[in-house]
Parts: structure tokens; C-alpha cells; sequence
């Protein structure tokens, strides 16, 4: 059933990419327990703006945990407290009356802060752009049933793709490491027979993409499939390794 | 100003062939010579844009959201139709063809659809080729599921994430484009002006929506990708950051606005739950294939939904369309279920919602079953509502979802403005009055990888243009005039939230315009809305400033823009004084409460001219001819 | 290969293959010392056989390579997974990811390294004139030495507990049907290798000592 909580809510506010942070707290009160914890933060910031107050910038947008904009670290944890849920899928029942929350950025040097909790994550845009995808030119696709894909295959890339490209194993790994992300790339279009033309060349460029925007390295502590929101899995990662070891031992 | 659509010549199957060939070719080696704009970044967006790309213009590509992946296609769930044929079960492209133009309620062109059924068999062979994993059979070939409005099983579908999946698809190609040179992609940047040299599109003003600078960007051509503008229900299915804009500022400086009545509100959403509510949450409707829809007969019945006896259930879609059953379009879906929550037999705390029961599927396929296919909808419906669907029935109520009104085009996809395409949800052409399911991402695609390549080449060919950079004084006039309204909402320092109104104007809109509209209603919401815009204009509250990143600033710009076009829609809605389609005019019905249109005075496509914000707006009419299939009333019964 | 060896990945295989080369040697070396417990005369013919053999200064410098390449390379990947995050977090929770063996790997690790520096310099290059079993015997009747070695093998039980599983993980092999019994088995190597090892000191300071 739904109630009415007040909450302390204690948020990072910082004004653009190159000022300094703080820490500033805000009362959050009458928020009802059927609000998602993104509808609680609009009730504050409707307040704050009626006050004349800046808002607390985020980014969301589809809410219903699908487009990946949603960010946000809560009381420690990337994407709130529940498994498997984006933040726009967390509601506020599972928050105690007059709790203080914690509300951070996505924090890594890849990903800058822009403002506030709004961080830029264009780094996974330029790790796709090296190889995240098969070269096909529009109308150059064989007819669709001539590539037979065993269930099981497709079941396993499908578990691959689903990746929402949040950033949030990013956010969650000690080492602020891509792995997770990178890893379900390369073993969605390893586990298909249309990714195989350009298996080695992918893994290697993404690889390298991937180093280069300062991402940290994989300690396999596995964080990041804890909160996954789409449960993508540790093995992807071990796909990953393998494949680059194969295209690197293949390499001319 | 006369309306040519240039529908090519001759008959239906082989006109796109025909006109293709009639369409000029740009030499390859002059390909690079031009640019052009895409705005948006959603299934339409991107397909074209890496289409476009390969072909070897030069692109530049504007998204609204932090990378072009997240446009609100992603959303989409259910699938994608085809006419492949591969259940065997009786479908064609004349079959596709005929469904969606029945669907539409026969206020769409014949031609463009037809083209799209055509298409529709590219578009899996596209996507399966850049490793979209549809849905398989154990023997490795594609699987199909049925959908609302059809008979046959054509859609193909990856879990509840097709959308998402397509859009993977498309943003891989691009990506790939972006990496060979050819598109630039400007992320976080939202259109604001569109910029006319010598009477044809050459560029857009847009605002960078980090350090809110506005930036002017030069082109040969630019095509709006914007999608729908569901969101000026306030609450629907649409992402926070969908809006009209884009296409309400290319409506203002020429394009003409196709059939704005014309939405769709989805049978199958989580119901509303409070006041605070940001957003409704749509659930594929291929939860139709096995859920069955009901009410408790009896009226204001409290009992929880176990406790009502078979007996005392009333199946209203099963009873009343015994061939469709379950499976009827959304909007006779829709409207079936706020006739029986109107007549007080509603479920749930607040009554506005109907069962959705999966007892018997469960029963019968077994949980197993019921949780592959829709394991993460029922996830999604629990993490929601706190409530287990596999044990109690799921309630759902309609929601705004999609908007078969936009932009008019011609054959070509091109809007009035010579020069300025549009593709997508954005644009009025394929789905009339109503859109059946799985076809909003068969066309986002069909324009985006099979038309607009075609078409926006054959202008490119045909068209003398001259050489516009982006410090035409054109440009410094958008510039101004974007900036000038900027600082006018900065400067109100009102009493009142951008969000308040969105909310006001969300549900007037939804109270005298949503599933079902009269003459009264629509009156009345006419005569409020110049109020409320003139209200808004004295008593907005915007904080921060321009050149930062504000997201109050954002979203006053765009509830600005619906408190202008919401009068258009209103207009297009009272003008048209007949049932099709999304559109209900309780002023036209059958004795038995279905939909009845007119063909003798409605059967046109209504182009509205801008003529100034509140001035009467100049309506053209296309009229629409049927050759191919008879005009009829749409029966699912 | 130099690239290999630069990259991310590569770093962390470099790091796995000379932990598990090393896992090797340390159940070669506890094997050995299990010659403690059958006698003194046992246990210095056992030593003295090894030192004769003209391998062990190649063994002994390979073993040197190993603990380099494990030591400077996993100094360099976590150097560089701070840089990777230089704003940390106010509040930092798991949701059950990580282990208490993977969090502290680093902490383990530098305690190792501590406790070869001190355990090669006492039995390496320590006086064994009445042979090596009376040397570390000698050293395993001082309580306090007992008690860092006990504790260093807990850290290195810890240590095995993450790095054994992790290390298969990094190279790739990885199963549905056989993973769960990699990590099994890492459970149980690390407990094999960490009783074994702080078993000697307890029972040479317990049973010889004459306390």
C-alpha cells in the first residue's frame, strides 16, 4: 500500500565540468511510496525551482528502463538497490521514512561530469565507432532465412545484446573498467555467424578504443554483473579475453 | 498553395520500381559534395543517416539524448511486421497492404503503403544482416508471432526488445559510418530553427544543450527524424525528452501539419497510480496473444479478481468480436475498455483499469512458457505495480502512444518546403488514422533505409543549390529570433512551474481530446488553450540562465511549443466530424457504438497551413482515392 | 606482442598465467616441505638433493621472473585503475559482486611480497651450518615469527581464493558446466595450500619446541 516518507536526500551539485563540487542536502518530503525515486527528485526540483533555486540536473528519459540515460549512484549503489532495475525503475517503497540518501554521479575519468549527476558518456560511442558493428551496406543483406541460427545461439546473443549501454558496470567496478560493456558487444556478434568476417579485426579495435579513453582494467570481482540492470553476464567477459587472445595470436 | 503529392503514375505494384528509375542519380564522385542534415537519431534517424552515409554524402547527425542510441525507438517492444510468409499461413504484400490501410481506417495513400509492404521483406534481411538476433525456431530460422489487427503471424520479434534491438542495428551501421568519416554526430543538441534559403531548407539552428550555445549548421538538405509528439498528453508512452519542436518549428516556417487529431492511445498500460506520475508505462501488446481482457460484469464490483466467479466475468472483446477477439486494433481496444470503465465497471483502487488475465494461457502453455515470452514484461509490470502478474491478473489502462499525424509529405517524403524530408513517426504518411502494431518500426526503417536514400538523391540531382554557408545572414536571423524567445521565457519569473502547464494542458487534452471527442468538448478545450498560453507567457518560471546547461529551460521551450500546436490539433480535431481510426467523434458511431466514418466529406488527408500563432490556420485537403481496396467500414467483429 | 603486452587485457593475461605458474610452484614447494614432518634427516637429504641440482639456479631465476612479471605488472594495472577513477566515491556498497578475497587482492599481495622478502632472507640466505631443519625450526620456535607466517599464509589463502578462479577467468576458459568447478576448485586449492603451508610453523613451534 502506499504511504508518505520524508527523506534527506545528500546530492552532489558541481555547476559544469571544470568547477569544483559540493555536497548539498535537501529535504524531500511527502514523497509517496508509489513515486519512482526520478518522480521523487522532480518533486524536489519543482520545489526548488518555485524557490528559484537551480535544480539538480540528471539525465533520464524513457523511464521505463530500456534507452540506458539514466544514471545516478544511490546510497553507494549504481542504479539504486534493486537488482536489476535501471534507476528510473526504482521506487521509493524501498526507502525507510526519515533516511538520508546518498546520491552520486557515474564516477570514472571516461565518463566527466557535466553537471551535477549528469555525466558524459560519449566514451562508449567511440569504442562502438571503432567496431561495434558488421559492415553491411544497406541492400547488400542476403534473404533473411539463408542464415540459419541455432536457438540456442540466438537465445545467448540476444542475452548478449541486451545491453542498454548505461554505464553503470563502469560505474560499479573498483577500477571503473568497460569490460562488461565492451565484452557484450564482442560476444553479441561472436555468437552469430554474420559477426564471424570480422571477429578478429572487432575485438582487437574495440580493444584498443576502449584503453585509450582511460577506462580502468577487469580485476573479475564481478560488481558489474551485480548491477547490471539487463543481467548481463561475467562469461561475456571471459569471451571477450578469449577472443582477443585468439586475434592477437592470429594477428599477422 | 496546391498539394502534389506525386503519387507516380500506373498501377499500384509497380510504382515505386517506376518512379525509382525516374528519379535522378547524384554521380558518385559528386556525393561528397553534399551535405546533409538528419535530425534525430530513432529508427528513421539512423537508418538514414547511415544510408545516406554509405552512399557517400556527407552527414551530420543531431540527437536530443547523450548518444544517438537512446532515441525513443529503443522503446518500441513488440516487433516488426513483414510479409515474408513463413508460417505459410496466407500472407503477401497485397495482404500487408490491405491490413494496414483497413487498419488505418482507409485515411492513408494507397501508394505509400503499398511501397512500405514492399520494403517491409528488405528490412528483415537488412537487419538480420547486421546481427539483429531475431527470435529463432529450433531448426535456426526466423520465428513469427501474430499481432493485433492481423490474422496471419508476420511479426518478427527479438524478446520484448525489438525495438531496441532494430535501433542497436541501425546505431551500429552509423557508428560504422561515423568511423569511415562520413557522419558527425552533434549528441545533446536539440533543433530549434529551421533556415530557409531562397525557399528551400538549408539548415538548421540547434542548441547545444551542454554549454547552451546555439550552433548553426549549413546543408543541401535536411531531413526531421523527430518522432511523435505524444508527449504533449503530458502523461504517455513517450520519453521525457520527445517533443514537437523540431517539426512544430519546420510547420512555422512552411511545412504543412498533416492530420494532428490523428493519435493513438495504446490499449495495453500500466494504469495511473497518483498524481505525481511522470510517465506511462506501455506493455507490448503481443500480451493480447494470451491475455484475456475482462470486467467483473456487475458494476463497482470490489472483489479481488480470484474471487470473481467465470460466470460473473464479462470477456467484452471475446463477446463482442468473436474473429478478432482479444486481438482487435488498439483503438478498438482502447475505446472498448473506457466504455466499460465509463460504465462503472472499472477494477483496481482508482477503477480506471480492466484485466488483463493470464490464468488460462498459464494453464494451458504452462508457466514455463508464458515466462519466455514474456518473462520481462511480467518483470517490468512487477517491479511497477508491486504486484505478481503470473498470479494475479495484470490491470491496464490506455495511454497516448503514438501519433499517426506529422509533417505532410509527398511520394518523395518530402514536406512542402522543397528540400526539408521527414521520416518516421514524424511524418503523417503510412498508418491514416490508426497505426496496427509492429508497423511503426517497419516504417521508422522502410524511409530510413529504402525511400529516403532514393528520393532525397533524386532531389539532390534535380535541384539547383547554390552554395549556403552557415554565416548566411538567414542563419543570424534564426539565430536571433531562437535567442530572443529564450530570453523572453528566462525573463517571466513567474509564479509557475513549465511542468505546471505541461500538466494543465496534459489533461485538458486528455479530458476533450484523447479516446473519444465531441463538438462540445473540443469547443470548450479551444477556447482554454490561448488562456493558458497566454498565462504561461506572463507567469512561467524559468530558472538559470542560457548559456548552461538548464533543463528547466529545455522543457519551458517545448511545453511553449505544445501550447501553440495543441490549438492546431484541437482544430484539426473539431473540423473533422467523423470516426476513423484513433480519432472518435461521438457525434459519428454505429448504433452499436463503433466508429463510423465518412467518406463522402472526410475521405482527405488535412494539411493545415501556419498562419501566425493564433491565427486561423489555412486548411488544405488531399483528397484520398482508393483503387486497389474498396471503401468499407472496418468490421472485427 | 609488445602491444599485447600494453593492452589492458594483455597486462591482466601476463598477470594470470604467472599467478598460476606460481600456484604450481607453490604446490611443488609444499610438497617439498612436507618432508618436515617425516624427520629431520628426511627433510635435509630432500634439501640438499635440490641444492646439488644444476636446474635450480634456472628454476630459481624463472621463479624470479614469475614473481616479477605478477608483482610489477599487478602494481602497474591497479596504478592504473585509480587513475581510472579520480573522484571517488562518498559511498561505495556491493550488491554482491565482489568477494572479500577479490576486494583486498591488492593488500594480500603487498603482505606476500613483505613475507617473501623476510622468508627468503631467513631460510634462503640464512645460516643453515646444522642444515636446514634445524634452521627452520630454530626460526618456528619465536612465537612472533609463527605468527606472521601464519597470517601471511591466510592472506595468501585469500589471495588464492580470488586469484585462482579469476585467473581462468582472464584467460578465457570459461563453461557454464565447468566454471562453477573452477571456482570449486579454487576454493579448495587455496585452502589446501594455505593449511598446508601454515601447518609446518604451528607444528614445528607446538611440537618441537618443548613449550
Amino acid at each position: 500500500m502506499s504511504a508518505t516518507i520524508h527523506l534527506t536526500l545528500k546530492v552532489w551539485r558541481q555547476k559544469n565540468a571544470s568547477s569544483e563540487g559540493r555536497w548539498v542536502l535537501y529535504e524531500a518530503k511527502n514523497i509517496s511510496t508509489d513515486m519512482s525515486f526520478l518522480e521523487m527528485l522532480d518533486a524536489v526540483n519543482e520545489r526548488l525551482v518555485l524557490k528559484g533555486e537551480d535544480p539538480i540536473a540528471f539525465d533520464h528519459d524513457c523511464r521505463e528502463g530500456i534507452c540506458g540515460m539514466c544514471s545516478l549512484v544511490i546510497n553507494g549503489q549504481a542504479h539504486g538497490p534493486q537488482k536489476a532495475a535501471t534507476t528510473c525503475q526504482i521506487y521509493m517503497r524501498d526507502f525507510k521514512d526519515g533516511a538520508t540518501v546518498t546520491v552520486e554521479p557515474f564516477r570514472a575519468r571516461a565518463f566527466p561530469v557535466l553537471k551535477d549527476l549528469v555525466v558524459d558518456r560519449s566514451a562508449f560511442d567511440r569504442v562502438m565507432a571503432a567496431g561495434g558493428y558488421i559492415s553491411v551496406n544497406t541492400g547488400s543483406a542476403v534473404e533473411a532465412n539463408t542464415i540459419l541460427i541455432p536457438k540456442d545461439k540466438a537465445e545467448a546473443a540476444m542475452d548478449a545484446a541486451a545491453c542498454i549501454g548505461c554505464g553503470a558496470c563502469v560505474a560499479a567496478c573498483p577500477n571503473a573498467s568497460a569490460m562488461l560493456f565492451v565484452s557484450a558487444k564482442i560476444s553479441h556478434f561472436a555468437l552469430l555467424p554474420q559477426g564471424l568476417p570480422e571477429r578478429e579485426r572487432r575485438v582487437l579495435a574495440m580493444r584498443k578504443a576502449m584503453d585509450a579513453e582511460g577506462f580502468g582494467n577487469c580485476s573479475n570481482e564481478a560488481e558489474c554483473e551485480a548491477v547490471c540492470p539487463k543481467e548481463i553476464k561475467l562469461n561475456h567477459i571471459a569471451r571477450l579475453n578469449r577472443e582477443f587472445l585468439r586475434a592477437s595470436i592470429l594477428k599477422k | 498553395m496546391k498539394l502534389d503529392s506525386k503519387i507516380p503514375e500506373g498501377p499500384l505494384e509497380g510504382k515505386w520500381d517506376r518512379h525509382r528509375f525516374n528519379l535522378k542519380l547524384v554521380n558518385p564522385a559528386n556525393k561528397r559534395k553534399f551535405e546533409i542534415i538528419v535530425v534525430g537519431t530513432g529508427l528513421a534517424g539512423s537508418s538514414a543517416a547511415a544510408s545516406l552515409a554509405e552512399l557517400g554524402y556527407n552527414v551530420k547527425v543531431f540527437c536530443i539524448q547523450d548518444s544517438p542510441r537512446r532515441a525513443h525507438s529503443i522503446a518500441a517492444q513488440g516487433g516488426i511486421n513483414a510479409a515474408k510468409n513463413y508460417p505459410n499461413d496466407g500472407d503477401s504484400v497485397r495482404r500487408l497492404f490491405y491490413d494496414t490501410i483497413k487498419g488505418g481506417d482507409f485515411r492513408s495513400r494507397e501508394a505509400n503503403v503499398y511501397r512500405l509492404a514492399q520494403i517491409s521483406n528488405s528490412i528483415i534481411d537488412q537487419c538480420v544482416a547486421q546481427g539483429v538476433p531475431f527470435a529463432r525456431e529450433y531448426g535456426g530460422t526466423l520465428a513469427n508471432r501474430s499481432f493485433g489487427g492481423a490474422q496471419v503471424s508476420r511479426t518478427f520479434y527479438a524478446r520484448g526488445q525489438t525495438g531496441q534491438q532494430l535501433l542497436l542495428g541501425a546505431y551500429s551501421a552509423l557508428m560504422r559510418q561515423v568511423a569511415l568519416g562520413r557522419v558527425q554526430i552533434f549528441a545533446r543538441r536539440e533543433m530549434l530553427d529551421l533556415v530557409l534559403v531562397d525557399g528551400a531548407a538549408r539548415g538548421i539552428v540547434a542548441r547545444n544543450l551542454v554549454t547552451g550555445k546555439l550552433e548553426s549548421h549549413s546543408a543541401h538538405a535536411v531531413v526531421l527524424c523527430t518522432g511523435g509528439y505524444g508527449n504533449m498528453f503530458y502523461l504517455s508512452t513517450n520519453a521525457a525528452s520527445s517533443n514537437v519542436t523540431a517539426s512544430w518549428r519546420a510547420h512555422k516556417k512552411g511545412a504543412l501539419f498533416a492530420n494532428p487529431c490523428f493519435t493513438q492511445i495504446h490499449p495495453t498500460c500500466i494504469p495511473v497510480s497518483g498524481d505525481t506520475q511522470s510517465k506511462l508505462t506501455l506493455m507490448s501488446e503481443s500480451l493480447r496473444n494470451d491475455g484475456r481482457v475482462w470486467v467483473p460484469k456487475k458494476k463497482g464490483d470490489a472483489r479481488p479478481p480470484g474471487q470473481i466467479p467465470e460466470g460473473e466475468r464479462d470477456y467484452y472483446l471475446e463477446r463482442k468480436y468473436p474473429t478478432f477477439g482479444n486481438l482487435v486494433p488498439r483503438d478498438v481496444a482502447s475505446r472498448n475498455a473506457k466504455q466499460v470503465i465509463d460504465e462503472g465497471c472499472g477494477v483496481g483502487p482508482t477503477k480506471l483499469a480492466v484485466y488483463l488475465d493470464f490464468a488460462e494461457a498459464i494453464q494451458r502453455q504452462g508457466l514455463p512458457a508464458i515466462r519466455e515470452k514474456y518473462g520481462n514484461l511480467f518483470d517490468m509490470y512487477r517491479h511497477i505495480t508491486s504486484e505478481d502478474p503470473y498470479r494475479v491478473p495484470m490491470r491496464i489502462y490506455p495511454a497516448v502512444h503514438y501519433t499517426m499525424g506529422g509533417l505532410w509529405v509527398d511520394y518523395d517524403l518530402m514536406t512542402t518546403i522543397p528540400g526539408l524530408f521527414c521520416l518516421g513517426e514524424a511524418n503523417f504518411s503510412d498508418h491514416g488514422a490508426n497505426r496496427l502494431g509492429a508497423s511503426a518500426l517497419m516504417q521508422g526503417l522502410a524511409d530510413g533505409y529504402f525511400v529516403a536514400p532514393y528520393t532525397v538523391g533524386g532531389y539532390l540531382a534535380g535541384t539547383k543549390l547554390g552554395k549556403v554557408e552557415a554565416t548566411h545572414p538567414n542563419f543570424r536571423e534564426s539565430e536571433s529570433a531562437v535567442s530572443e524567445r529564450t530570453m523572453k521565457l528566462l525573463s517571466v519569473k513567474g509564479a509557475r512551474t513549465a511542468t505546471d502547464f505541461h500538466k494543465q494542458l496534459g489533461s485538458l487534452l486528455w479530458d476533450k481530446c484523447g479516446m473519444s471527442r465531441n463538438e462540445k468538448g473540443l469547443k470548450e478545450a479551444l477556447s482554454k488553450i490561448p488562456e493558458i498560453r497566454e498565462e504561461f507567457w506572463r507567469n512561467v518560471t524559468v530558472t538559470g540562465e542560457n548559456g548552461e546547461f538548464n533543463q528547466v529551460l529545455e522543457r519551458a521551450g517545448r511545453v511553449a511549443d505544445y501550447l501553440e500546436f495543441a490549438e492546431l490539433l484541437l482544430k484539426d480535431a473539431l473540423h473533422r466530424n467523423e470516426s476513423c481510426g484513433g480519432h472518435f467523434r461521438e457525434e459519428s458511431q454505429t448504433p452499436d457504438n463503433e466508429a463510423k466514418r465518412d467518406d463522402t466529406h472526410f475521405c482527405y488527408v488535412a494539411a493545415w497551413e501556419f498562419m501566425g500563432v493564433g491565427q486561423e490556420p489555412v486548411l488544405h485537403k488531399e483528397p484520398l482515392t482508393f483503387e486497389s481496396v474498396p471503401l468499407s467500414q472496418r468490421s472485427y467483429r | 606482442m609488445i602491444e599485447f603486452a600494453r593492452s589492458s587485457i594483455g597486462k591482466k593475461v601476463l598477470v594470470a598465467l604467472a599467478g598460476l605458474f606460481l600456484c604450481l610452484f607453490l604446490v611443488t614447494h609444499l610438497a617439498g616441505n612436507l618432508f618436515l614432518l617425516v624427520g629431520e634427516n628426511a627433510f635435509n637429504h630432500y634439501a640438499e638433493a635440490l641444492e646439488k641440482n644444476p636446474l635450480l639456479i634456472v628454476a630459481e631465476f624463472g621463479l624470479a621472473a614469475l614473481f616479477l612479471i605478477h608483482i610489477l605488472v599487478s602494481l602497474q594495472v591497479k596504478y592504473e585503475d585509480r587513475r581510472a577513477r579520480p573522484i571517488g566515491y562518498l559511498q561505495q556498497k556491493s550488491k554482491g559482486g565482489s568477494s572479500w578475497g577479490s576486494r583486498t587482492m591488492i593488500f594480500s599481495g603487498l603482505l606476500l611480497l613483505v613475507f617473501l622478502v623476510v622468508h627468503i632472507k631467513t631460510f634462503k640466505f640464512g645460516d643453515a651450518g646444522e642444515g636446514l631443519f634445524r634452521l627452520v625450526v630454530t626460526a618456528f620456535q619465536n612465537k612472533f615469527y609463527v605468527a606472521f607466517y601464519v597470517l601471511a599464509m591466510s592472506a595468501l589463502g585469500l589471495h588464492l581464493s580470488h586469484g585462482f578462479q579469476s585467473a581462468f577467468q582472464t584467460l578465457g576458459v570459461e563453461h557454464p558446466g565447468y566454471t562453477p568447478w573452477i571456482k570449486k576448485a579454487g576454493c579448495f586449492f587455496s585452502a589446501l595450500i594455505a593449511g598446508g603451508f601454515a601447518l609446518l610453523p604451528l607444528w614445528a613451534y607446538f611440537n618441537l619446541g618443548g613449550h
